[in-house]
């Protein structure tokens, strides 16, 4: 278990490594640089800003004094923000993304597992009916959409929330409820299609014949096994949730990490899509991680051995 | 025992609901009695004012900055720190017109309460130059001596002639004579900076509550990504300003912008691309609808060394071909108006009638097209239209294609592209035909001939030569008759209509919503990021 462990350590280091490595290649070979404008710049002035930044210097030269600031923990400057270091600006905004995902993945297992559960419970009936009818519905239904839906309700005509920003808890409630949407009801579906998988399990069979009381039976021997695929999705699912949606934070004007991915892209800014692919691959490679190791836990049946 | 199960969790999820629904009590507080919410649309990069270069930047830099000259609400030139305009008259332009001296007001102040030297001018302007500042507008005051050694690195700044002679006295020497010199000392670049305050806190110097500035208004609060709040300035030496606080939020998208007004949160609102019209229908939301024209201009460019468009006529046959009207009604939703000439309205060099022979007429566009040898449109190369793919632009682009097709039997083949790569390509100058803007940096025909389609200029990404109009941009560039500047400019602009370098299309308005409790507003055609905002000291609240 152990070594198993400190195996796939080693691999998330080698994942950054090769993620920094052809994100650092893709974005210079992509056209366009962070000085192409509108009104185009004199030649002098880009000459400056490419000095700068540094990015007059040969092509390795500059992935590896990257590299080497980032191993002390400097993610390097932003080309746009140009008073601020891509450190500075995550650490910024991460608190307000995660706390949104983090609600928001509370939110989604919360209403997700249970009505999973009540479904394939009660399959075929007019509970099983609703809550498919439901996952089907916020499965399809993007996460904007919902957003702008939710403001034109809640803000523009009850008046009862504010259309967006961030401080109070408020300011939450929204963005997190159209951000769990997606996510539960597809933890929904996957918690009754894997339930209803373990229910016609022999051993739950044996366990209802031995004469167990049906409270134990559901959650000692249906629950826990049921949820092994549950978790196979919500792990990714709570790194994608707090890595932050773009969308989301854009229509609820959620100052976090979500809008600067995009935002670095549009604007080239060297420094900033570096910056957050490094830190996005870093939880999503950490979420992955805990997912495997939490299996043999979890699973019986699976033992790193 | 399942049902008591089921019944938990049900319970459950009905507590959390209402829990989370009980805390949301009743939206933003309506806003306090001198406040104004302005939308800033999106983080600035940077405000300090020796570096910005963007609307949003300027925005910021000049609620908290001033510099020696300013501009009116007619876009004329005033003084602000300084005492006077310089003239030949006053003294304060030599007899050669290359020497500049700026007398300053004794009682200007920083916001810490120190005095505005002459100095912190110098400094400032010279902190643009230096090429470690990597200033994006410092090629502007490359006509001033030994700017531009400087700032390519192989001269220094003490040889860069901006001089404090003493704490009220600022002499500039230039290189040669630049008639729209004092147009560029009222701009942000030219602002004074405290070299004190610089040094101390580095690039943190922009954060509250190191911004000092000598402007209205301070910096108390900047929450980043979020919003930036300013307060009225108390050491401030002129007349105060009415608000108390203006607070300007980072909302990046344009529908949550307009729900946030339509919920009490924002006193002002761009109108989403789209939904004029919507806006327009109703009869509450149009009452409180402004629009002025910004001095930008919007036209299809041609690469003019690639065929067809290095024949003439063939760019004259496509000006005449595109209807105008058309296009401002459906594709612009109204807001706008339709443009035969280069520049806009409300600058100096605007001619309502110049180019109305290119009004739409699809007998006469057709007629020209032959007359080039391409009788409807036979034996044309493939024609590529490139542009950047927002939702506003793909329309635009579609609007072209079908008129070419419609007008002219043309087929063109759309190129959208992402928005960089778009800017890559043109200044490369690799683009057969593709959409251009031009927005003022300052009043002045000098910022909208030369640079765009002089030989060989920076922003020529036509490739436009004609030694006829570089003649007459030369002798503009250097007549101190402004009258007789301004007739050399329009001779030149009446080329520029008449050899279709580029098509014209359209001038355009801003289309804003602003609350009626907004008092004072005063907008003018060179107002960086949102309505009014050169003059915001002005505006009060005034509730209903």
């Amino acid at each position: 278990m152990l070594k198993y462990s400190l195996n796939r350590l080693f691999w998330i280091v080698f994942v950054l490594i090769a993620v920094a490595f052809i994100t650092f290649s893709l974005m210079h070979l992509v056209p366009g640089g962070p000085w192409d404008r509108e009104k185009e710049l004199a030649p002098q002035v880009i000459e400056n800003l490419n000095k700068k930044y540094g990015l007059d210097k040969p092509y390795f030269v500059q992935f590896g004094s990257y590299m080497w600031n980032v191993l002390q923990g400097d993610l390097g400057v932003s080309y746009s923000y140009q008073d601020r270091g891509v450190t500075e600006i995550l650490l910024d905004g991460l608190p307000k993304t995660a706390t949104l995902g983090g609600v928001a993945f509370l939110i989604a297992i919360l209403i997700g597992v249970p009505l999973g559960m009540a479904a394939a419970l009660k399959q075929n009936s007019i509970i099983d009916y609703i809550a498919v009818f439901f996952s089907t519905l916020f499965a399809s239904i993007p996460g904007f959409v919902l957003g702008i839906f939710l403001v034109l309700i809640f803000s523009v005509s009850l008046h009862l929330l504010p259309t967006g920003g961030w401080g109070t808890i408020d300011h939450v409630i929204m963005p997190a409820f159209a951000l769990a949407a997606l996510p539960a009801a597809y933890i929904a579906r996957v918690t009754r299609a894997s339930m209803l998988d373990v229910l016609r399990q022999d051993y739950i069979r044996t366990a209802r014949a031995k004469g167990l009381a049906e409270y134990v039976v559901l959650v000692r021997h249906t629950l826990r096994n049921a949820l092994i695929p549950v978790m196979t999705v919500i792990g990714p699912e709570l790194a994608f949730l707090i890595t932050g949606s773009v969308v989301i934070e854009s229509v609820f004007s959620i100052p976090g990490t979500g809008r600067l991915f995009v935002q670095g892209i549009a604007q080239r800014d060297y420094g900033l899509i570096m910056g957050t692919t490094l830190f996005y691959a870093f939880i999503i490679a950490v979420a992955n991680y805990v997912v495997d190791v939490l299996y043999g836990v979890v699973d019986p049946r699976i033992r790193y051995d | 025992m399942l049902k008591r199960f089921l019944f938990v969790f049900f319970a459950l999820f009905v507590i959390l609901s209402l829990a989370l629904s009980a805390v949301g009590c009743a939206g933003e507080k309506a806003s306090g009695p001198q406040e104004l919410r302005v939308n800033l649309a999106g983080e600035p990069d940077t405000i300090d004012p020796n570096k910005a270069s963007w609307a949003d930047q300027i925005t910021c830099a000049s609620l908290c900055f001033e510099g020696l000259l300013g501009f009116t609400k007619d876009l004329e030139l005033k003084a602000v720190v300084a005492k006077e305009i310089p003239t030949t008259g006053n003294g304060g332009i030599s007899e050669d017109g290359k020497t500049y001296t700026f007398k300053l007001r004794s009682d200007v102040t920083w916001s810490d309460g120190e005095k505005v030297t002459a100095g912190d001018f110098e400094y400032g302007m010279k902190r643009m130059l230096n090429p470690e500042t990597a200033a994006e507008y410092a090629s502007f005051y490359y006509d001033i001596v030994g700017a531009e050694e400087y700032n390519a690195g192989t001269g220094s700044a003490d040889d860069v002639a901006i001089e404090a002679v003493d704490d009220t006295t600022l002499q500039i020497e230039l290189v040669k004579v630049r008639p729209s010199f004092l147009q560029l000392m009222a701009m942000w670049p030219t602002w004074p900076t405290r070299e004190d305050v610089i040094e101390e806190h580095g690039s943190q110097w922009t954060e509250p509550p190191n911004y000092i500035g000598n402007g209205p208004f301070v910096l108390t609060q900047w929450v980043h990504q979020d919003s930036m709040t300013f307060e009225a300035n108390e050491n401030y030496w002129g007349k105060k300003p009415k608000l108390e606080k203006i607070v300007l939020k980072m909302i990046t998208d344009q529908n949550a912008e307009l729900a946030a007004y339509k919920n009490n949160e924002l006193d002002m609102s761009r109108v989403p691309t789209g939904s004029e019209k919507t806006i327009m229908e109703d009869a509450t939301l149009n009452a409180q609808t402004i629009r002025y024209y910004d001095l930008t201009t919007f036209a299809f460019q041609f690469n003019v060394t690639k065929a067809p468009f290095d024949n003439k006529l063939v760019r004259q046959a496509i000006a005449t071909g595109i209807d105008r009207v058309s296009f401002i009604d459906n594709v612009r939703r109204g807001i706008g108006k339709a443009a035969t000439s280069w520049i806009p309205p409300g600058m100096p060099g605007y001619d309502e009638d110049l180019g109305t022979e290119y009004q739409f007429d699809a007998t006469k566009a057709k007629d020209l097209l032959s007359q080039a040898g391409y009788a409807n449109g036979d034996g044309l190369p493939t024609i590529k239209f490139s542009y950047t793919n927002s939702a506003g632009n793909q329309v635009i682009a579609e609007f072209l294609q079908g008129q070419m097709k419609t007008n002219l039997d043309i087929n063109v083949t759309l190129d959208g592209m992402e928005t960089s790569a778009f800017q890559a390509l043109v200044n490369a100058e690799q683009h057969q035909w593709a959409w251009f803007g031009w927005g003022a940096d300052y009043p002045d025909p000098d910022n909208w001939l030369p640079d765009i389609f002089g030989t060989g200029a920076g922003n020529n990404h036509t490739l436009y030569s004609n030694a006829d109009f570089d003649e007459l941009c030369d002798e503009a560039a250097l007549e101190l008759d402004n009258d007789e500047r301004l007739a050399k400019y329009a001779e030149a602009h009446e080329m520029i209509v008449d050899d279709v370098p580029i098509v014209p299309m359209f001038f355009r308005e801003r289309f804003w919503l602003v609350k009626p409790s907004v008092k004072g507003l005063v907008t003018t055609g060179l107002d960086h990021q949102c309505p009014g905002d050169l003059f915001w000291n002005l505006v009060y609240m005034e509730s209903e």
